[in-house]
């Protein structure tokens, strides 16, 4: 634009001085990314949350509570834990998973129920890949614990506000290719999932629109944690980071803090929430008014028969059913004549580990699963524990074990399958295949499964009438009246 | 201990460096860079960002704390205490710069103040034990950022001290608490899930948060590093671990310990004159001047006479804001301190007051400004330069250049200036005694046997003067 002389100069100036205050007053006009997230966690409400919606949110909401209680047992937990109360023992008014009696201010109490939902890598698994639930549920459980009770959120309230936490993480890994395979350089639930909590406090805590943007753009800052400490015992603290600093996040926008109006905007040169990606392409969302199909209701979640990676749960299935062949061919499992097992699995480095040495590598280990598998028939909690791990007979299947990634076999939780190939001593060939295990959103869990895993877990810290409870004041959400009544359970 | 990997490497130093090996270079720039930090963070702690953090802050009271710079009413947790001064130093983005770019001492000197503020209790911290950790903490981040050449340049994805500056406060924590070298490497490894905010937050009331945040993340991961929780311990090595922060990665193990070398003996930091981003520091002094050319010192600018103002500056968009809206903004514009420079002479605190930033005879000043970006003006502090040309309506042309601005590490600050700087910034919350307390104690830093003594002073439980308000919070 050619601006010569000093009038033309001065007209431009005044024309784009009005530009700016005519974008800064009147937010509705607005045609940004950002803000159209921050209309829509603002304006979103009950009536928009459809059948199906309702009920995969509850399903997922139980499921998450059902880890976290169990992942309360865990030693990352008690670290966290302890490091929650040595240094804070204030304003504690929030509960902790399992710990009756014991209360953590709100953030903090996200964050260490954050860690016990992730801590054995149990929780829910979606598409394109995150763990969505368990970065926003306990930020949501805490916060209905904070507000006054003149103005306690209700289950219905609850359950819009988990699913607008949930609904911004897809939405935002809609806007990366990258997103849509097993990831390489950022843990997910640490970009998105830190996002989505902050989203979703938002929206429980009644913040205007301007506030929901800021939460967003304040938590963009706390977003991010490399893959590499996935398959270690800080992973977890992914989780709890996400869902403490997301609601830390809502906390300071409610103070006044502000930030960059452009956050999920792709501004060149200086890079707000696409920092975290290679290729970054966003879109404004609809207002709820007009016609917004939540993507919960389009792409259902996967839930986790066992507690390890997701990628782990078609491998297994497919060494079931080829241990099945191998059973009814030599009427009983011997390793003995086994020459060697060809996993044929997608590429994916952190999840190929010939030799698991600790629970976190196991639980992120396709030879590991397939062999646990194999030898006992099943993969449960206790397959990870210290002394299943180091077995011997373990370690000697674990030998056998052949890789290879077949060119078809791509590493996304959509398209990818296993297969386990026993080739036995006699020279024969069994092979197995699973191309959708059961739990996959393809052929999502029954309620009875769901419910019987909901009920294994809980067990471990609660008795049985408490766990029924549980179930209960879930699977009716949108009749409570106080929701800060299912925290208090917990 | 020689070690595999560069991870273990890194442990290896946190962990073995001593006392004996800081050089007298090192010393004194160290010394400058706490001094300068602490006049800015107290400063900072009067504005608005700072009182939001504080208040937020306050849900986490409990009773081990620690001394929030400036308010001697408010006591937080060490987290929060780290939290909320570094909020303070970076607050006004007056805090001290490196090279390759990142802002070192906000991230670590907090974490380390408020820890020895909890500690004193059990366990004296000396002054010598606090310049130590501090250099650790700064080593760390400048051997981190010479492990991508994208770090060369002014960012523009990751905001440099909340990637770089997390690591550096782990590390340093882990210095003070005198960690093994396993803690070490573990410290390091958590820390790396905190790190890393984008740029897009540059130029907002968030940015200092930035810093803060990576002043209680590195102070966090070491916590849980201590009660022994575990990452990857090849953090570093891997592209996967600190290297998903970088486009090109290329990790170098450490300098033998024996003979080690700090970066900070080659490499000087800059301090600003006043508190904006460093690019501006070069266009101020070269508006300044050609202003020479104009009028007097004293006297007014004829802002009529003037046709045309042109910028030459490297390209950096985060830094190019034609009509800055917040003191944030103007911050980080060069334009608005190339017009105030012009109009005022030099630039203040007081520049970004909020009459200042929307003064109309600045306004008409910025519409008559255009930018450059020569090709041989490359966005890095090393290479920096800028240009400032002035047309008159008479045809008059009138250029000056500043390549190295006074405050730049190729011409330091004079030591009376640091401290002329320090008791400017102080005086605005402490007393006389308790500046002039600070700046005898950081001058002597490693004859001082108990750290105890800064924080009181930093406190200011002496009683306060009551200054007027020149900073006026928008």
């Amino acid at each position: 634009m050619e601006i010569e002389t000093p009038l033309e100069k001065e007209k431009f100036c005044r024309q784009m001085r009005k530009a700016l205050i005519t974008l800064a007053r009147s937010p509705r006009t607005e045609e940004t990314v950002t803000s159209s997230f921050a209309s829509f966690i603002h304006g979103v409400r009950p009536e928009h949350l459809s059948a199906i919606v309702r009920h995969r949110s509850k399903r997922m909401i139980l499921d998450s509570i059902g880890v976290g209680l169990v992942g309360s047992t865990t030693r990352v937990f008690n670290i966290a834990l302890q490091y929650c109360q040595e240094l804070y023992s204030s304003n504690p008014i929030s509960s902790v998973y399992g710990r009756k009696g014991l209360k953590l201010s709100p953030t903090l109490a996200a964050f260490a129920n954050g860690v016990a939902a992730h801590s054995m890598d149990f929780d829910d698994t979606w598409h394109p890949a995150t763990h969505p639930s368990g970065a926003v549920l306990p930020a949501l459980l805490s916060a209905s614990q904070m507000l006054p009770s003149v103005s306690k959120p209700n289950g219905l309230d609850f359950l819009v506000a988990f699913n607008v936490g949930i609904e911004v993480q897809g939405r935002l890994m809609h806007f990366s290719n990258e997103a849509h395979n097993i990831p390489k350089r950022f843990h997910p639930p640490s970009v998105v999932g830190t996002m989505g909590s902050a989203a979703a406090t938002a929206k429980l805590l009644s913040l205007n629109e301007s506030q929901c943007a800021h939460a967003l753009a304040i938590a963009a800052s706390l977003a991010g944690a490399p893959m590499a400490n996935a398959a270690t015992q800080v992973k977890p603290l992914h989780i709890g980071n996400a869902a403490c600093l997301g609601f830390q996040a809502a906390l300071l926008a409610a103070r006044g803090m502000e930030a960059s109006p452009f956050i999920l905007d792709d501004i060149p040169g200086c890079a707000g929430f696409n920092a975290f990606y290679g290729d970054y392409q966003p879109k404004p969302l609809a207002l709820p008014a007009n016609n917004h199909k939540l993507l919960l209701e389009k792409q259902d979640i996967a839930f986790k028969r066992f507690p390890a990676h997701l990628g782990m749960h078609w491998i297994v299935d497919a060494a079931l059913s080829v241990r099945n062949l191998f059973v009814n061919y030599s009427h009983s499992f011997s390793p003995s004549l086994i020459h060697a097992i060809v996993l044929r699995i997608p590429v994916s480095k952190y999840i190929n580990r010939p030799f698991p040495e600790s629970e976190h590598q196991a639980r992120h280990s396709f030879q590991f699963n397939a062999c646990t598998a194999l030898l006992d028939g099943e993969v449960g909690i206790s397959s990870y524990t210290d002394s299943s791990i180091h077995r011997r007979e373990l370690m000697e299947l674990l030998a056998k074990v052949v890789v290879e990634h077949p060119e078809d076999n791509v590493a996304n939780f959509d398209k990818m399958y296993g297969e386990v190939a026993l080739i036995l001593e006699n020279g024969d060939v069994l092979t197995g295949r699973c191309d959708t295990f059961y739990g996959h959103w393809r052929k999502p869990l029954s309620r009875e499964s769901l419910l019987k895993k909901f009920r294994t877990n809980a067990s471990y810290v609660f008795p049985e009438n408490q766990v029924n409870t549980i179930i209960t004041t879930v699977e009716n959400m949108e009749n409570l009246p106080d929701s800060s009544q299912l925290a208090s359970s917990l | 201990m020689w070690s595999k990997t560069i991870t273990g490497n890194f442990a290896g130093m946190i962990h073995g460096l001593n006392a004996s090996q800081l050089t007298d270079q090192v010393l004194r720039r160290s010394k400058r860079m706490i001094l300068d930090t602490l006049g800015v963070g107290l400063l900072g702690s009067s504005t608005e960002v700072c009182h939001k953090v504080i208040h937020y802050s306050k849900i986490y009271s409990t009773n081990t704390s620690s001394t929030v710079w400036g308010h001697s009413d408010v006591r937080l947790p060490p987290l929060y205490a780290a939290f909320a001064n570094g909020v303070a130093v970076h607050s006004m983005d007056f805090d001290d710069t490196w090279h390759p770019a990142t802002h070192p001492s906000g991230t670590v000197l907090p974490s380390l103040v408020a820890l020895s503020d909890t500690l004193s209790e059990k366990k004296k911290i000396s002054g010598l034990d606090l310049l130590l950790a501090f250099n650790v903490g700064i080593e760390v981040q400048g051997r981190l950022l010479r492990f991508s050449s994208e770090a060369h340049n002014i960012p523009k994805r990751f905001h440099p001290p909340s990637v770089v500056g997390t690591m550096g406060s782990a590390a340093a924590v882990a210095k003070l608490l005198a960690f093994d070298q396993f803690k070490c490497k573990e410290a390091l490894a958590i820390a790396a899930s905190y790190a890393g905010a984008p740029m897009a937050n540059a130029a907002t009331q968030t940015k200092p948060l930035h810093i803060g945040n990576a002043a209680r993340h590195g102070l966090e991961a070491a916590c849980l590093a201590s009660l022994g929780l575990q990452g990857n311990n090849q953090i570093l090595d891997m592209e996967s671990g600190l290297g998903a922060f970088y486009g090109d990665y290329t990790p170098q193990v450490l300098p033998p310990l024996q003979s080690y070398s700090w970066l900070l003996d080659q490499q000087d930091v800059a301090i600003k004159r006043f508190p904006a981003h460093l690019g501006t520091h070069w266009v101020a002094d070269a508006a300044s001047s050609v202003r020479k050319h104009l009028v007097g010192s004293d006297d007014p600018l004829p802002v009529s006479k003037i046709k045309k103002i042109t910028l030459k500056v490297p390209e950096a968009q985060y830094v190019n804001r034609s009509f800055p809206n917040s003191e944030h903004e103007a911050r980080h514009s060069f334009q608005f301190a190339a017009c105030t420079a012009l109009l005022d002479g030099s630039i203040s605190v007081q520049s970004f007051n909020r009459q200042n930033i929307f003064r109309p005879e600045l306004k008409e000043l910025l519409c008559k400004t255009q930018m450059e970006h020569p090709s041989d003006n490359k966005p890095s502090f090393e290479s920096l330069y800028c240009e400032v040309s002035i047309t008159l309506q008479d045809g008059d042309m009138f250029s000056e250049r500043c390549d190295t601005f006074y405050g730049h590490w190729r011409k330091p600050l004079s030591k009376e200036d640091l401290e002329k700087k320090f008791r400017s910034n102080a005086s605005s919350v402490l007393s006389l005694e308790a500046t002039e307390g600070i700046i005898e104690t950081v001058n002597h830093l490693e004859e001082v046997e108990d750290c105890m003594v800064l924080s009181e002073f930093l406190k200011g439980t002496q009683s306060t003067q009551e200054l007027p308000q020149t900073i006026s919070l928008s």
